[in-house]
């Protein structure tokens, strides 16, 4: 399993961890920039986190899609801190939720929205990272046990 | 005895080996699912797209798009029925254009919201909508429709919220469905009420009167503009020969 540099598992729960902290750390900025009627900042100027934030579709049924996207980056991270097969296709599915509302959501941005908050691209970024991580963890490790099985002697 | 043992360790391996088999099964199940989620995804992102997509060409009563955009663009001045502004902010701009019109549109998304936030949230101006029905048949009851939901304070919300989500020029898009789905997003409360008076002789007297007020003024395009303040003789007709935020900023400057 380890031929070729796969990483280990160990290895790949760590980077998942970091980049799912990451990934709260935007999607709460965005939370928090967006309530009250505001809206987040966008570091390169072009007003495209405005009106992405104003858009109609920002909200789904009143909640921010930002607020969803926490949601899942906690689940990842929970995910990571476990080394079972629940933990391995759970972090998968989740990861593979926020990737495909990610791709959906950035089709908003650029052909219904057109504008790009930058903010959203680097939720967006950060989730495709996490998608091929869990991938790759599911794809090496589904159906593997990490804890040793003393031998006989 | 030694026969025990043998037995015991063909046992043994005979059980990690069915655990290796477990294990194998496990993976490949997983596998299995893993590739059914991926399957579904793609399903679900196709359909997602297509479910909000198509061609956007707007007039869509079932699909109003940017109904929070336009209450935020809106929301810090005071409304008084097409009057967006203090109603002692010192400048006038009149706008005359017909909700059908595409080039309303274009100025309504890309050069008013500067001017709003500029010029009319800040009191030195207000922005005075009349209509001036060149397009088709659907514009007279469509500006009739803006004037009664400015009855109820919604008026500008009414102006933006159908130029957002204009559709095809005379494509027959602005009919009672159109109208009425575009009332109940820009909040006006009393829909029965705005039902009566937007097909009110008076309403629709007051759309004719305005369009003839813009002929009168030699205007033949869409949209014309008109500004009056503390510097102007009178109303001073601009037409249409604004084009920018700026522009538009400095004629106010001028005005004040």
């Amino acid at each position: 399993m380890n031929a070729m540099n796969f990483p280990t598992e160990a290895r790949l729960r760590r980077i998942i961890a970091f980049v799912a902290a990451l990934g709260i750390g935007v999607a709460t900025y965005i939370t928090i920039a967006d309530s009250g009627g505001g809206a987040p900042t966008c570091l390169a100027g072009g007003g495209g986190c405005e009106t992405v934030a104003n858009s109609s579709y920002s909200h789904i049924a009143g909640v921010n899609v930002a607020v969803f996207g926490i949601l899942g980056y906690v689940l990842l991270l929970a995910s990571a801190f476990l080394a079972n097969d629940l933990a391995r296709f759970g972090g998968f599915a989740v990861a593979l939720g926020g990737f495909g509302f990610s791709v959906y959501l950035t089709y908003l941005e650029i052909f219904k929205i057109e504008a790009i908050c930058q903010w959203c691209v680097a939720s967006a970024v950060l989730m495709t990272i996490l998608f091929l991580l869990n991938a790759t963890r599911l794809i090496g490790y589904a159906g593997t046990t990490t804890v040793a099985v003393p031998e006989k002697g | 005895m030694s026969n025990k043992r043998e037995r015991e360790k063909r046992r043994e391996q005979r059980l990690q080996e069915e655990t290796k088999v477990d294990a194998g099964d496990r993976r490949m199940r997983l596998l299995q699912f893993g590739a059914g989620a991926v399957f579904l995804a793609i399903v679900a992102v196709v359909v997602l797209i297509v479910v909000n997509g198509g061609s956007d060409s707007g007039g869509d009563a079932q699909n109003l798009k940017e109904v929070s955009a336009v209450d935020s663009l809106v929301s810090s001045a005071p409304q008084n029925r097409l009057i967006l502004g203090k109603p002692e902010a010192k400048v006038e701009l009149i706008e005359f254009g017909d909700l059908q019109c595409p080039v309303c549109k274009g100025y309504s998304e890309e050069v008013l919201p500067q001017v709003i936030e500029n010029k009319v949230d800040t009191g030195e101006a207000k922005i005075s909508f009349k209509n001036f029905t060149i397009i088709g048949e659907q514009s007279t009851p469509a500006g009739a429709a803006a004037i009664a939901a400015g009855e109820q304070g919604r008026g500008w919300n009414y102006l933006e919220l159908f130029y957002r989500n204009q559709g095809e020029e005379n494509s027959g898009y602005a009919d009672d469905e159109f109208l009425t789905a575009v009332a109940k997003s820009s909040g006006v409360k009393d829909i029965a009420k705005w039902n009566q008076e937007r097909t009110s002789k008076k309403l629709v007297g007051e759309v004719e009167g305005t369009t003839e007020q813009a002929q009168t003024y030699g205007f033949s395009g869409t949209p014309s503009f008109a500004i009056k303040g503390p510097n102007t003789n009178g109303v001073e007709l601009l037409g249409s020969n604004l084009q920018t935020p700026e522009e538009f900023e400095q004629a106010i400057d001028s005005a004040g």
